[in-house]
């Protein structure tokens, strides 16, 4: 296997092919799986990856629905990041506390060539009057955009501002976009905010005995509300989502609950750290994509607590669930059972969807990240091995000491011991590596060019991206299917998630359109590579 | 019409632009083996890509020099140059857009010296022509970019200077299947053209074998060098752009330009093709002119239709233009055309064009507007009434919201498929367009019509049969005896102080204005305004009918039902006719009353009579239109915008003729008159005197509320003593009315004690039985039905009981008022502690915002402090339920 990462790398100049290899490996090709990432991009290669600004407002603080967020900066990025990724809400209202949606809302203060020259933040505090007058926010985010930080706005002095003006909370994000070496930067400056400034501020308990905050979760395609139907039926309750469907109302009361299930480890690992060593909460990872893993993931939440009824509950929405597609998922199964998979997305989701494709059958024979960091991939062990860059320095870590008040120990080692026993790993992230097969090529920060190489060798049935890459497999005749909008599909999480995942593969594989391609004055078909409709219409 | 409608001038919401990058690269696309870097943080294109692949559903490669925080402090040269190479090594193009991005241009890079030093640094690469485009996202939208990268094309690419007979043609852009009928048509008519950009297949290609990364299609480099040496330009855009690339080609090589609109509407497709057929020397071809007859049998097919269109026309300028010509050519009324973009040139392009339209319509109002964002497009999709919008796929919401059908064109179309597919130019591109037009109107006619038909024509005609087949036919105002009149004004609170244990009832069934008054605002009740959080309580008239049946139940003593507002009841005719109908069939000994401003009166004055309103009331606060031109700021007569005095004399003559029909017909007919300091105060003698003449029954005097936000905001305000010195003059007139409490349109129960707030949202159902206890809260509150007010800035507070699980409207206590002498209130005082002082007696209080010292302070005197915002009566509900529990 080794021979195809070379046939695609050889191509580089020397000074590319030597910062690339390190970034493309074979499973099992050394006696130790390691790669190189989150790493700067090369320039004027055609990289997949967004900027700090995307992973901040884009990614975390995006689906917070009743935060106004106004994007200080001219108006391209305001526009670009408005509405374009799926992650759905709705207003309600919880505890007696509403939550508005101001999700369909884009505001920017659309600085000028004037702005730039004298200054911003006279508009930014005008900006935040008018949004304050238009819809009474209870919270407003502020995040910059790549001049902020060059023309020396003082965002934060801004929301201090606005803060004791109007009495509400008002957050600074400096998130500009040339900060860090992709999204990851700005998850990082997310959550920071994130634990400084909201988590642990509201007084709201729960209600019931098991209660846990789902962290990564962004309600793609709804997602999020899947998983939360799942653990409420089991009886858990979320206290928190983030940030799908999220609230500045119901993240203020995190540190409530009694446990953290983490599903995307990239983009939120920071406050779970940070919130077990202010409040001393757990986390667990969990992966609510593919059915096994589902499962999984629900036991393991039921060992945490260690209550046998909970456990029995459990088991019982666990059938209750599997029985209601079993029928579909057999059928799904037979007809994608021995294809390909390769996948590039984000910072999990090409780890997750390995655990669903496995449940119909499909094997990944490629799998990269944009913007993942080592521990995705080879686990979390490796932390200490990761030496920090300049550009991982310039990101803010913080340190958070134990709250007084909130500060709970909820488990004893002993009872650690006994879980890890049981294979619950508390506090832990295994990667991406662990249950890949031999041969299969990783490829960190995929790039336009090598994407096009390696699937005109790999030749996968199916190939999992953005929209950005896509095309680049669906013109040589390969499905695609995107796993950042689901192609206004989903939910693909939960069971029944997993039937819908399953349908879309089906409909994209044997669609009779892939017949015709190949036109009847022609002896060739105008594309190459394995055509999913075995059924010719 | 007003120009530019921009309330919010810091805030853009909504955006209905981008950044200039994201034309700059879509011009780009239009160049053979030609690929574009963007110097600057690598989102900008990772964005631009995924913006640009959704619409055109084809792969989008864009390079970027990834900038850094190192980029940042010590320059992006170094970037930029690997950038190059690794492009070139990967790509092998032929020509490379560098495009600079808000990074770039605020750290002021050079980037046409870096272009330079890439050349002397890697000696192979002369062949490759590198073009540099300053592209700063905030220097202006992606329409600018466009053409400041095709300048930057004609001015940077080295130019072969030999005269050739080739034509240059540059257009602004337009669609890849657009872009191809335009290369046939040249063809047909057999012209030698450099197109400039040709996105024909870069961004719309066919499926083939392989997928070329290099775009294969599109002009040249060999033929952008030829442009200097072509003996014409065509320029194909609606403006003249700040930079313009013809006029560089004139200027600098001679070449001689003209420009034309796009070829989009008749007009401009006649003139196109009457352009190509003298360019060419050819008469215009046989098929073309087919296609025009048949185009214009298109037209005339939809014609019928398409007179009920009233579109919102958004996008890039050039957009808007050739729109708004092709919809007023086929007299589908644009109420509306508007840009993002600044561009002073569109009111002047179109509005010719839309006043025709307009005044053959009566259409009073359109606007144009520039420089706008979607919140502002929203605002005027709804005033305008439009039934039709017209753009990109941005207006997605508001077609959602507003449940406006949207025609999808321009860029970007996200939520389709086939944007990149969709033509307008041309007599074919054109009749698509307009098919599609016409067919969104019919469509919503098909789903919608039936109904509304039913409704307009039959159900009522058939019900009024009905009445007259019955043999207890309801008493008109006109065959009511005298006694009979004079019980009902007896039991009718507003018009006698006996009638004070009668209850009256106030329907708000009336959402629309047909005048404005410069001393009102009708925000909060007016349902044009959608904003989160605030709805409008407007019933129709079949809820404002449960709503009578319950409230008759609940309080007996209920006499009088009336019309206020919160528009004017006869600028709603239909629904307030309903609504009496309804309630007259329930309750046949109901008095009805009526207030408005008198405009429609002389046209309704018969059918009131008929419904059975035995008491009016009209507003008339001038009878010289001089003054009252001080006081209306329009009036919308008959599908004519009035303005100053004429808008005065046309409402005046109306409300006196009106007021006579009344009279005579034996109706009641009450004046009200808005003292306005300075402005009518000392005219209202005078109006009393023609009032009594007419034969009016009483005049109430009121005073002027100030309203924030409107035109008399801060005009002074009469006093009380004032107020009551001018009604015992008058008095001797004609009868005055003293004890009026300015209610609110839905007001309902006696004036004593109004318990309209108890009835909020009446569907009949009981409330929870409650505590008997009764707990006291000082509500702050603008509108008066929300807790929207900030504690600190009150003038005013509501003041509510909660008792018997009901909350309940006491009364108002004005801030002011209560501390108007400084014997009361100490001069040191801070306000706070004058509202402490004011709602000593309450048992809490309810604002939607409150800082920490009141909060402090009100909580040492043990007074809850609920900061929320909500309908006031859920909030004293909340807040009861906090201390009851």
């Amino acid at each position: 296997m080794s021979s195809v990462r070379e046939k695609v790398l050889e191509q580089y100049s020397s000074r590319v092919y030597k910062n690339r290899k390190e970034h493309v490996i074979a499973i099992g090709e050394h006696e130790k799986d390691v790669v190189t990432a989150n790493t700067r991009a090369i320039p004027g290669i055609i990289t997949q990856r967004g900027c700090c600004f995307a992973g901040c407002k884009g990614v975390v603080l995006g689906p917070i629905k009743d935060a106004a967020i106004i994007v200080h900066g001219p108006i391209g990025c305001a526009y670009y990041s408005w509405g374009t990724r799926r992650h759905k809400a709705v207003a309600d209202e919880k505890n007696g506390e509403k939550a508005d949606c101001y999700l369909e809302y884009c505001f920017s203060t659309d600085m000028q060539e004037s702005d730039i020259v004298f200054g911003g933040e006279k508009k930014l505090k005008k900006a935040i009057e008018e949004v304050v007058g238009l819809i009474h926010p209870k919270c407003i985010f502020i995040c910059s955009t790549c001049p902020v930080g060059l023309i020396g706005d003082d965002i934060h002095a801004v929301a201090k501002w606005a803060q004791e003006e109007y009495e509400i909370k008002c957050i600074a994000f400096s998130c500009e976009g040339y900060k860090g070496v992709s999204q990851s930067a700005g998850h990082h400056i997310a959550n920071n905010q994130l634990i400084r400034y909201i988590i642990g501020t509201g007084d709201h308990q729960p209600e019931k005995k098991y209660s846990v905050n789902v962290l990564g979760e962004y309600n793609i395609g709804g997602d999020g509300w899947e998983v939360e139907k799942i653990l409420k039926r089991c009886g858990i309750e979320v206290v928190s989502v983030f940030t799908g469907s999220g609230s500045y109302r119901d993240i203020k009361n995190a540190h409530t609950a009694s446990l953290n299930l983490v599903q995307c480890h990239r983009s939120i690992n920071y406050v779970a750290d940070m919130m077990k060593d202010k409040y001393g909460m757990d986390w667990i990872k969990v992966n609510f994509i593919g059915i096994e893993s589902c499962k999984k993931s629900l036991r393991d939440i039921g060992e945490y607590f260690g209550d046998e009824e909970l456990k029995a509950r459990i088991e019982a929405v666990i059938a209750d669930e599997e029985d209601a597609i079993r029928d579909e998922v057999e059928y799904y199964e037979s007809k994608l059972k021995g294809k390909t998979a390769a996948l590039y997305v984000g910072g999990s989701r090409s780890h997750h969807y390995q655990l669903l494709l496995k449940d119909f059958g499909i094997s990944t024979v490629l799998a990269g990240y944009e913007f993942a960091h080592r521990d995705d991939y080879e686990g979390r062990e490796v932390i200490p091995d990761i030496k920090p860059d300049a550009d991982s320095k310039n990101i803010e870590s913080i340190e958070v000491e134990a709250d007084p008040k909130f500060y709970r120990v909820y488990m004893t080692d002993e009872q650690k011991a006994a879980l890890e026993e049981k294979g619950v790993k508390i506090n832990y992230y295994e990667g991406m590596f662990k249950g890949m097969d031999e041969g299969a090529i990783i490829c960190d920060d995929l790039n336009h060019f090598e994407t096009e190489e390696f699937m005109k060798i790999l030749k996968p049935d199916i190939f999992f991206s953005g929209i950005k890459d896509k095309f680049v497999a669906q013109k040589s005749g390969m499905l695609s299917r995107q796993l950042h909008s689901y192609d206004y599909s989903g939910p693909y999480a939960g069971f029944r998630g997993a039937v819908n995942f399953g349908r879309d593969l089906v409909m994209g594989l044997y669609t009779p359109a892939w017949s015709y391609v190949k036109a009847p004055w022609k002896d060739t078909p105008c594309i190459e590579g394995t055509l999913g409709g075995d059924e010719a219409c | 019409m007003k120009t530019k409608v921009s309330s919010l001038v810091n805030l853009n919401t909504n955006p209905c632009k981008m950044c200039m990058p994201m034309g700059a690269v879509t011009a780009l696309y239009g160049i053979k083996k030609c690929m574009s870097i963007l110097h600057g943080s690598q989102g900008c294109s990772t964005y631009i890509r995924r913006h640009m692949a959704t619409h055109y559903n084809e792969p989008v490669d864009i390079a970027s020099s990834s900038l850094t925080e190192q980029g940042t402090v010590y320059g992006g040269e170094k970037n930029l140059l690997q950038g190059l190479k690794n492009l070139i090594t990967l790509y092998e193009p032929e020509v490379i857009g560098v495009a600079t991005t808000c990074l770039a241009e605020t750290i002021g890079e050079d980037i046409k010296r870096m272009i330079e030093k890439f050349y002397d640094q890697n000696p192979g690469y002369e062949n490759i022509t590198i073009i540099p485009i300053n592209s700063a996202g905030y220097g202006g939208t992606q329409f600018e970019g466009y053409f400041k990268a095709l300048y930057a094309i004609v001015s940077q690419v080295k130019m072969k200077q030999e005269k050739h007979n080739r034509i240059n043609v540059i257009t602004s852009g337009i669609s890849p299947a657009d872009t191809r009928y335009l290369k046939r048509i040249f063809q047909l008519f057999e012209l030698d053209v450099i197109l400039l950009p040709d996105l024909a297949d870069n961004l719309d290609g066919a499926y083939k074998k392989s997928y070329s990364r290099l775009p294969s299609g599109g002009t040249s480099i060999e033929d952008i060098q030829q442009m200097a040496g072509a003996k014409y330009t065509l320029f194909l855009s609606n403006m003249e752009p700040e930079k313009s690339p013809a006029g560089y080609l004139y200027e600098q090589y001679g070449v001689p330009y003209e420009r034309i609109e796009l070829p989009v509407g008749l007009r401009a497709v006649d003139r196109f093709y009457d352009l190509l057929a003298k360019i060419s020397g050819k008469p215009i071809p046989e098929e073309i002119k087919e296609m025009r007859g048949r185009y214009l049998d298109g037209m005339i097919d939809a014609h019928k239709y398409n007179g009920d269109g009233r579109a919102v026309i958004y996008g890039e300028p050039d957009f808007v233009v050739s729109t708004t010509r092709l919809c007023v050519e086929n007299g589908v009324m644009p109420v509306a055309a508007a840009t993002g973009s600044v561009c002073s040139q569109l009111e002047n392009l179109i509005k010719e064009d839309i006043d025709l339209l307009a005044k053959r319509y009566l259409i009073e109002r359109y606007e144009i507007v520039q420089d706008t964002d979607f919140k502002n497009i929203e605002e005027l999709a709804q005033t305008c009434q439009a039934n039709l919008m017209i753009g990109n796929s941005d207006g997605r919401r508001i077609e959602e919201g507003l449940n406006i059908p949207l025609v999808r064109r321009g860029f970007p179309i996200h939520d389709r498929v086939g944007g990149q597919r969709l033509r307008m130019l041309g007599y074919e591109g054109s009749l698509n367009f307009l098919d599609e037009i016409t067919n969104a109107i019919l469509a919503r006619k098909e789903t919608g019509f039936r109904e509304e038909l039913y409704n307009t024509y039959y159900k009522e005609k058939m019900e009024d049969k009905m009445e007259e087949v019955k043999k207890d036919v309801p008493k008109t105002g006109a065959a009511f005896t005298k006694e009979e009149m004079e019980e009902k004004t007896k039991t009718h609170p507003c018009y006698n102080c006996g009638a004070h244990s009668h209850a009256r009832m106030h329907l708000p069934v009336a959402p629309r204005c047909n005048i404005q008054c410069n001393y009102c605002v009708r925000k909060f009740d007016c349902p044009n305004e959608s904003r989160p959080g605030v709805t409008t309580k407007v019933l129709t008239p079949e809820e404002a009918f449960e709503k009578y049946k319950v409230i008759k139940e609940k309080v007996p003593n209920l006499s009088v039902v009336g019309i206020a507002g919160p528009g004017d009841a006869l600028a709603n005719f239909e629904e307030t006719k309903r609504t009496l109908e309804l309630i007259r069939e329930y309750d046949k000994d109901v008095t009805f009353c009526l207030s408005t401003n008198g405009l429609m009166l002389p046209m309704y004055a018969e059918e009131l009579v008929r419904l059975g309103v035995s008491h009016v009331t009209v507003t008339l606060n001038a009878i010289d239109p001089k003054i009252g031109a001080k006081i209306y700021k329009h009036v919308n007569y008959m599908g004519v915008r009035f303005t100053d005095e004429s808008a005065a004399a046309v409402l005046l003559s109306n409300q006196l003729i009106g007021l006579k029909l009344l009279v005579e017909r034996g109706v009641i007919c009450k004046i009200n008159i808005v003292t306005l300091k300075g402005i009518n105060d000392h005219h209202i003698p005078a109006i009393v005197e023609k009032m009594k003449e007419i034969g009016c029954y009483i005049t109430n005097i009121m005073p002027f509320i100030p309203v924030e936000g409107s035109v008399f905001e801060h005009n002074p305000v009469a006093s009380n003593k004032e107020i009551n010195k001018l009604r015992i003059q008058c008095g001797q007139t004609m009868k005055q009315m003293f004890h009026c409490k300015q209610c609110r349109a839905d007001a309902i129960g006696t004036l004593e004690d109004d318990l309209s707030l108890q009835f909020r949202g009446c569907g009949g159902k009981e409330k929870t039985e409650g505590t008997s206890k009764a707990l006291r809260f000082a509500v702050a509150s603008k509108s008066g039905m929300f807790t929207d007010q900030h504690f600190g800035q009150v003038s005013e507070l509501y003041i509510y009981e909660y008792k018997e699980g009901r909350p309940v409207f006491l009364e108002k206590r004005k801030i002011d008022k209560y501390c108007a002498g400084s014997d009361e209130c100490g001069q040191g005082e801070d306000k706070i502690s004058k509202i402490i002082k004011v709602i000593g007696d309450c048992n809490g209080v309810i604002a939607m915002r409150i800082g920490e010292s009141p909060k402090e302070k009100l909580k040492e005197k043990g007074i809850l402090v609920l900061a929320t915002y909500d309908r006031i009566e859920d909030a004293v509900t909340m807040a009861s339920n906090k201390l009851l529990s």
